[in-house]
């Protein structure tokens, strides 16, 4: 790959990050209300696809335990319980391993 | 604060990306595509379609496919942007997945009036630290650093830091519903669509968001 190649993906990767933040006007009150509910979806998706490989397969025993001890306090909507749940749920699954 | 625990699992990922991709790239080029891609997903597949011989249009294919989720977060984002064009412009270059996330979750938090303030200055933060951490994590990997007793710990962060987040923006019980949906799209897609598989949280985060009212 040239370093003429890089620039161009390193293009269009920022292009595909300022497209919206720069070029669209503020959003209507409809169209507000639907990206309102994207944020979890997309984070919920993210953390789904982060715990499956390739053809579905899931991830190690200390993540997938890791995933669970988050998930547990993830009620409380504290990034930072979440992360200790994280932590506790990880140490565990590795012990279990 | 809390976007250092991402940072340190963001330089252990960009540890093994400097030495994968020096293999295929050298270290000049390496180091290059970390300052001016500043993108793990895309980074690490153009890895992949070079491992397999992969020509130009591949590549620059696959960076528009991954890229497309940007529209989507940056149209997230926008709605709450209360600054002028050229500091948007510059915030851009930090939209990342991590980086939304603690931008969505600093808005929420913040008092009506700060919410605009708010988001902008932490997508700045946590930009600026999680690109730190990727360059110096990609420059440690094109030197010869290893770091891959610390790979597990690290990929397990990310299921748990994306599952706090989504706690985070969850305000009303029809965005559970939702988010759970999204989360089973998203692994049916994993497991029979799995060359869709990157793209899918963006698309099943969008489609879920689309109908009916809120509750």
């Amino acid at each position: 790959m040239s370093a003429l190649v890089l620039l161009v993906i390193a293009l269009i990767t920022y292009a595909s990050r300022a497209a919206a933040v720069v070029l669209l006007p503020r959003p209507g009150a409809r169209f507000e209300t639907i990206l309102s509910r994207i944020p979890a979806a997309i984070f919920a998706s993210l953390a789904t696809a982060t715990l499956l490989g390739e053809g579905g397969a899931p991830a190690s025993v200390p993540t997938l335990a890791a995933a669970a001890g988050a998930l547990g306090l993830s009620p409380a909507r504290s990034l930072l319980l979440c992360l200790v749940g994280g932590a506790a749920g990880y140490a565990a699954g590795t012990l279990l391993r | 604060m809390l976007s250092l625990p991402a940072a340190a699992a963001v330089a252990v990922f960009g540890t093994l990306y400097g030495a994968a991709a020096s293999v295929f790239l050298g270290a000049p080029l390496t180091l290059l595509s970390s300052l001016l891609v500043y993108s793990g997903a895309l980074q690490f597949a153009m890895v992949a379609l070079l491992g397999a011989g992969a020509t130009t249009l591949p590549l620059l294919l696959t960076a528009v496919v991954l890229n497309l989720r940007h529209l989507v977060l940056g149209a997230a984002l926008r709605s709450r942007f209360e600054s002028g064009p050229r500091r948007r412009a510059l915030l851009a270059f930090f939209l990342v997945d991590e980086t939304f996330g603690f931008a969505i979750a600093a808005g929420n938090a913040a008092r009506p009036g700060a919410v605009g303030a708010a988001t902008e200055r932490t997508l700045l933060v946590s930009g600026l630290t999680l690109y730190a951490a990727w360059l110096v994590g990609t420059l440690v990997g094109v030197l010869g650093g290893v770091l891959a007793a610390a790979e597990g710990l690290a990929g397990a962060l990310f299921p748990v830091l994306f599952i706090g987040l989504a706690a985070l923006a969850t305000r009303r019980r029809s965005h559970v519903v939702r988010a759970l949906a999204a989360a089973g799209l998203t692994a049916a897609v994993a497991v029979l669509l799995p060359d869709l598989r990157m793209i899918a949280p963006v698309v099943a985060g969008v489609l879920v968001a689309l109908p009916g009212g809120d509750w």
